[in-house]
């Protein structure tokens, strides 16, 4: 098996902040010196790239092409590190080992792809040789909400899943169905992440709660906060202000996909 | 939480009777099975030799001897979810995933977005 690992970050539903987690967490191992890549498999509802400061006009090849037969995976690898704008956040991953493999955000190419469907062979063969090609240590699936047929392949390809929730019943409820396929599907590390979560809350006690209740390591838990709120997406929250709480409990997680 | 997971199951299998496997259908697998199911994904093309090297470091309560593998590689290759790539010792292979199918519903969304967009755009111009 090759030696890049593939993790795949997931919630049971929208909103709970899966895109700015793994954006941050991708750009945090990257300047580990690692090499990562960044795949947005939510191809109809696509939003990483905001993060990585791409828009329609800046984002070359994207998945969608690969999967129409239109670019080799290696024509679809943005380098994050050689384009930079302004932003204070990711002006850090200069010169850094990061590629993002985009979905269109093309109104066109969303709706030819949920007319024509998926072939998930390509798909698995494209995420497979952005590692090979890219010689990458880590590849991050930033999933579609919920358990679509491209979340239950990704699962059935990763390293490790890691589950993000809010503490809320129905991310709670959602996310054990979840755990439970992943359990199926033998994923050899599982772990939870718990985001907005809210700052009165005593955040130890939540912690061994979902422990407990899950039977999982929870690798953090991130507070619900206006600052990040306010970010509105907008830059690398956790690399443009390394001491927030918010950033210095994401690096908690960062142990966790070091040792995968 | 088996319920959920049995209506999730049989959904996507009522919605997609064609070739192929899905995730779902990797998990109710045998566990030795499994393993070489992750394996070929992971490998795209897995040559047979490094399946029965994979499967000689199984869990021993777990693993399947040679004949029983080959009998198993045999009958996912009949049913499709397999694709065999040559033959004997020097075969290699690799899963057949089901595609996701098309659903008019969600991309007609879309294209009404599109048309309505490219509209407003000429209509400033
Ligand atoms: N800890 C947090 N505190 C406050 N707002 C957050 C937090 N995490 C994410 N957000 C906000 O929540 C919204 C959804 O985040 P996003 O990362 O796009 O989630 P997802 O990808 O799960 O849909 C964004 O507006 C983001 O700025
Ligand atoms: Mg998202």
């Amino acid at each position: 098996m090759s030696q890049g690992k593939i993790v795949s970050i997931h919630s049971f539903r929208g909103g709970t902040g899966k895109s700015n987690t793994t954006a941050n967490l991708a750009a945090l191992t990257a300047l580990e010196g690692k090499r990562v890549g960044v795949v947005d498999t939510d191809i109809q509802s696509p939003g990483i790239h905001v993060l990585f400061g791409l828009d329609d006009e800046k984002m070359g090849k994207t998945l969608n092409d690969f999967l129409h037969g239109k670019a080799t995976i290696r024509e679809v690898g943005f380098s994050i590190g050689e384009n930079l704008t302004a932003e204070e956040g990711r002006a850090k991953l200069a010169g850094k080992k990061l590629w993002l493999f985009p979905s269109s955000i093309k109104s066109r190419e969303i709706s030819q792809i949920l007319k024509e469907g998926i072939d998930f062979n390509l798909l698995n063969e494209g995420l497979q040789s952005a590692i090979k090609e890219f010689d990458l240590d880590y590849l991050f699936i930033d999933t579609h909400p919920g358990l679509n047929e491209e979340t239950l392949l990704s699962i059935a390809i990763s390293d490790a899943l890691l589950l993000i929730l809010r503490p809320d019943n129905q991310d709670l409820q959602g996310t054990s169905v979840t755990v439970d396929v992943a359990r199926s599907l033998d994923v050899p590390n599982l772990f939870l992440l718990i985001n907005k979560a809210l700052p009165k809350y005593d955040f130890a006690a939540l912690k061994e709660n979902i422990q407990n209740q899950f039977q999982l390591p929870v690798a953090s838990v991130l507070p619900l906060s206006f600052d990040i709120a306010e970010n509105a997406s907008g830059d690398l929250f956790a690399l443009r202000h390394p001491q927030h709480e918010w950033s210095q409990a994401l690096r908690g997680v960062l142990p966790y996909i070091l040792n995968i | 939480m088996p319920g959920i997971f049995d209506r999730l199951n049989k959904e996507i299998k009522d919605s997609q009777r064609q070739e192929g496997i899905s995730p779902l259908d990797i998990a109710q697998l045998p566990p030795a099975m499994r393993k070489i199911m992750r394996l070929m994904l992971r490998e795209v093309q897995a040559p047979y030799a490094l399946i029965c090297e994979t499967m000689e470091k199984v869990a021993e309560q777990e693993r399947l001897s040679r004949s029983a593998l080959d009998d198993a590689l045999a009958a996912l290759t009949e049913q499709g979810w397999l694709i065999q790539i040559g033959a004997g010792e020097k075969a290699l292979y690799k899963v057949n995933l089901r595609r996701k199918e098309g659903s008019a519903l969600m991309s007609g969304i879309w294209s009404s977005l599109d048309t309505k967009l490219k509209k407003d755009s000429s209509d400033k111009s």
